[in-house]
């Protein structure tokens, strides 16, 4: 008797004459995910086998399947021999000692001398006579046993269904540049858009020396983090110090922020493009700070020429996308202490609704080309 | 690159690695094994022990106990003292015995922390209207960490057992060890030392034990350390330790001389404009603290490193904790706690780095100044 891992895959049934394609990407990033583990992955009828592991590695594939988008859900089950007795045996390792529970068959190998009902009944009673806890309960069981009568001779027995990420299989979706700062909300922001399949690339802006090493290295570790679900290879960084000390020196100190990230967005937008990324991708969610009011990320927008800009997060409580980076393992990090933005030039009143007409006057005390390119002139490229 | 960063850690003594190298190679037995090698190397071990207490205690009536950092024999002597009543320290400490003071409220005892002065010594007054008879454990830091204030510890610990006779007093002597002058006096009854403040490895430290002094043990096991210390020792780093502090030891009195002309030569360079100095000229002259006024020192510290002169800070760009605890209880202003910059020196450092190192830190300054005015 051989222990399997049943795949079930969400919504590439969906994708009609488009399925070969999903169905492809989704086998290679499964096995990507289970690279350096011994198995081998089958594709059977709409769902996927993982056979042939170490047993005692089966938490660790279990642990890389919950994090590949694509996944509805999945479960241990074993393989037998289309044998009754052999069925049995599986049955009662996937059964409960107690409660209710229902055996349900599925039967692909028309020529199994039983039917799909026979099996149930035979299944079910020899578990009843052994277990005399168990009670059948057909409508609302707590534990079912799953029996798949397979045509290649074996049958399939399973019980708990374990639920996945969902989502679409990544890079399905085309790909985007996530702006990952040091704090909670972008690396969620990342993961939700590769939850539809997008592939995302991160950007950092870093202001060293007023931001020090282990803030970027933090943001190192977050976009690994990432990468784990988003397919990701690598972060660029970019340095606006300069940038920052002319805010500094010749505008408003309330329009701090609001500039910079009008220069942060125009620096991405360049990056993004020659990269061949599609889209902006931020954590910016609606008023939870100022420069996030509709008006600062209007001021942002403005800037971006040619590229959307998502924000997978706008419609967020803090909470739920605390709850979201908690669930992708990544909040633990998050709150470390290393700040990205030095408090040497956080204004004390920023501003949160500032005029369009405000932050041009103010912007036009700068030269923006030049910061610009200076900052691209930084740009490094951190292999994760 | 020049290293002013010395109280911090200190490169490891060389010619003590290579000795203890053999330690590695060759004599690499458990000193608790019964056997011709272990019994040889317990017996080194008990060698390396007596000369590393002897330096500062008498060893008749002191004992010392191998522990695997200053941090680990502070904790030992705050948890297996400190165990009712009240315990006292001050708001100088370090945070190996801060903050295991403030964990003595979980554990039923109060903690209670006496004022500084505006150097960073304690004020000995206020310490001593918080010692009462309900106190059963006092701890002072020998030399503070940030201003390298010298509290006179004989002194205090005198008045402390006057007040109350059945105290334990304690002190950390981790910036004191190998630096400066040092007899415990009958009042003090442990004394923490660190070995990678003086030319020793990481990972290595002790706790010098007056014997009439029954301690528990903080870590159990097999009873190692004469059962005050189970684990197996780190026979490499204490036998390290050990040759580092022969060396630090026989140079003691010319060292001290030697780096406070340096320190006081170092100050003098730094430009008046910029830089006030913190440190009191009466503390160890292995540290000099001063502050760039209005500058962010974490900010200014890693330009340092980056033009070649690595030095330590005691402020940080992080809005919660920007300040250092200590600079803060010494009474300065926001805008000085904002630049302090602590310089520390060993034997290693000489003049004509001192020059560089002015000239960096003056125009380091300057700059960073010019860029965020």
């Amino acid at each position: 008797m051989e222990k399997i891992v049943i795949i079930r895959y969400a919504e590439i049934h969906l994708k009609g004459k488009n399925r070969g394609y999903f169905e492809r990407v989704f086998t290679v990033n499964l096995e990507r995910a289970m690279k350096g583990l011994r198995h081998e992955l089958r594709r059977i009828s709409g769902r996927y086998l993982v056979e042939n592991f170490d047993e005692g590695m089966l938490d660790e594939i279990l642990g890389r399947v919950s994090r590949v988008f694509g996944v509805h859900s999945y479960s241990v089950g074993y393989k037998v021999e289309s044998d009754m007795d052999a069925i049995f045996a599986a049955a009662k390792l996937v059964c409960p000692m107690s409660g209710t529970f229902k055996v349900d068959t599925h039967r692909a190998d028309k020529k199994f001398p039983l039917q799909s009902m026979e099996i149930n009944r035979e299944i079910g009673g020899r578990l009843l006579s052994e277990r005399k806890e168990l009670c059948v309960d057909v409508h609302s069981p707590a534990a079912y046993v799953y029996i798949d009568v397979r045509e290649n001779g074996n049958t399939l027995v399973f019980g708990e269904f374990l639920k996945g990420l969902g989502g679409m299989p990544v890079g399905t979706s085309g790909k985007g540049l996530l702006l990952i700062s040091g704090g909670i909300d972008s690396p969620v922001a990342g993961y939700m858009m590769a939850k539809r399949g997008m592939t995302v690339d991160c950007l950092h802006f870093h202001s060293y020396p007023y931001t020090n090493d282990q803030a970027k290295e933090k943001v190192v570790d977050l976009a690994r983090i990432l990468s784990r679900y988003s397919g990701a290879a690598s972060l660029r960084t970019v340095s606006v110090t300069h940038v920052q000390e002319a805010i500094h020196e010749k505008c408003a100190p309330d329009l701090m922020i609001t500039l910079l990230r009008r220069f942060m967005y125009r620096i991405a937008e360049i990056v993004a493009k020659r990269n061949g990324d599609q889209c902006l991708i931020t954590g910016e969610s609606l008023g939870q700070v100022a420069s996030q009011t509709i008006e600062g990320m209007t001021s942002s927008n403005s800037v971006v020429r040619s590229l959307p800009v998502l924000r997978p997060l706008v419609g967020f409580d803090k909470d739920e996308i605390i709850e979201r980076s908690m669930a992708m393992g990544a909040y633990e990090t998050s709150i470390l202490p290393f700040e990205d933005c030095c408090t040497v030039f956080l204004p004390e009143f920023p501003a949160i609704k500032p005029k369009m007409s405000y932050i041009l006057e103010e912007e036009a005390k700068l030269d923006v080309d030049a910061l610009v390119e200076e900052a691209l002139g930084t740009l490094e490229k951190i292999e994760l | 690159m020049i290293y002013y960063d010395n109280a911090a850690t200190t490169r490891p003594n060389e010619k003590a690695v290579a000795r203890a190298g053999i330690y590695l190679t060759e004599r690499y037995y458990n000193p608790s094994a019964l056997y011709g090698g272990g019994f040889a190397v317990s017996g080194d071990l008990k060698k390396a022990r007596e000369y590393l207490l002897s330096r500062v205690a008498d060893p008749v009536s002191y004992e010392l106990t191998f522990t695997s950092c200053g941090t680990e024999a502070d904790n030992q002597a705050v948890f297996c003292c400190a165990k009712r009543g009240n315990a006292v320290t001050t708001a100088g400490e370090h945070a190996a015995i801060y903050a295991s003071m403030t964990e003595l409220n979980n554990r039923g005892v109060q903690p209670r922390f006496a004022k500084l002065n505006a150097d960073g010594s304690v004020d000995v007054d206020d310490l001593l209207r918080l010692v009462d008879d309900k106190t059963a454990f006092v701890s002072v830091i020998h030399v503070n960490n940030e201003t390298g204030a010298i509290n006179p510890i004989a002194d205090i610990a005198k008045k402390v057992k006057a007040k109350n006779p059945h105290v334990v007093f304690h002190s950390d002597g981790v910036q004191a060890y190998g630096k400066i002058p040092v007899r415990l006096s009958k009042e003090i009854d442990l004394y923490s030392v660190s070995a990678h403040k003086i030319g020793g490895l990481k990972g290595t430290g002790a706790l010098i034990r007056r014997k009439s002094l029954a301690l528990a043990p903080f870590v159990y096991g097999g009873g190692q350390e004469s059962g005050k210390r189970s684990g197996t020792e780190n026979v490499f780093g204490i036998m390290e330790f050990c040759y580092a502090a022969e060396e630090k030891f026989a140079s003691l009195q010319e060292d001290a001389e030697r780096i406070r002309a340096l320190r006081e030569y170092v100050r003098a360079g730094l430009d008046r404009e910029i830089f006030t100095r913190l440190s009191p000229e009466s503390g160890t002259p292995y540290i000099l603290a001063v502050s760039a006024a209005g500058l962010r020192g974490e900010v200014l510290q890693r330009m340092l490193s980056d033009n070649g002169l690595i030095v330590g800070t005691g402020s940080a760009c992080s809005s919660k904790h920007r300040f250092s605890r200590v600079m803060t209880a010494c009474g300065y202003d926001e805008k000085t706690l904002d630049g302090v910059l602590r310089l520390s020196f060993s034997p290693e450092n000489t003049r004509e780095e001192a020059d560089e190192a002015i000239r960096i830190l003056n125009a380091t300054a300057r700059e960073l100044k010019e860029r965020t005015k």
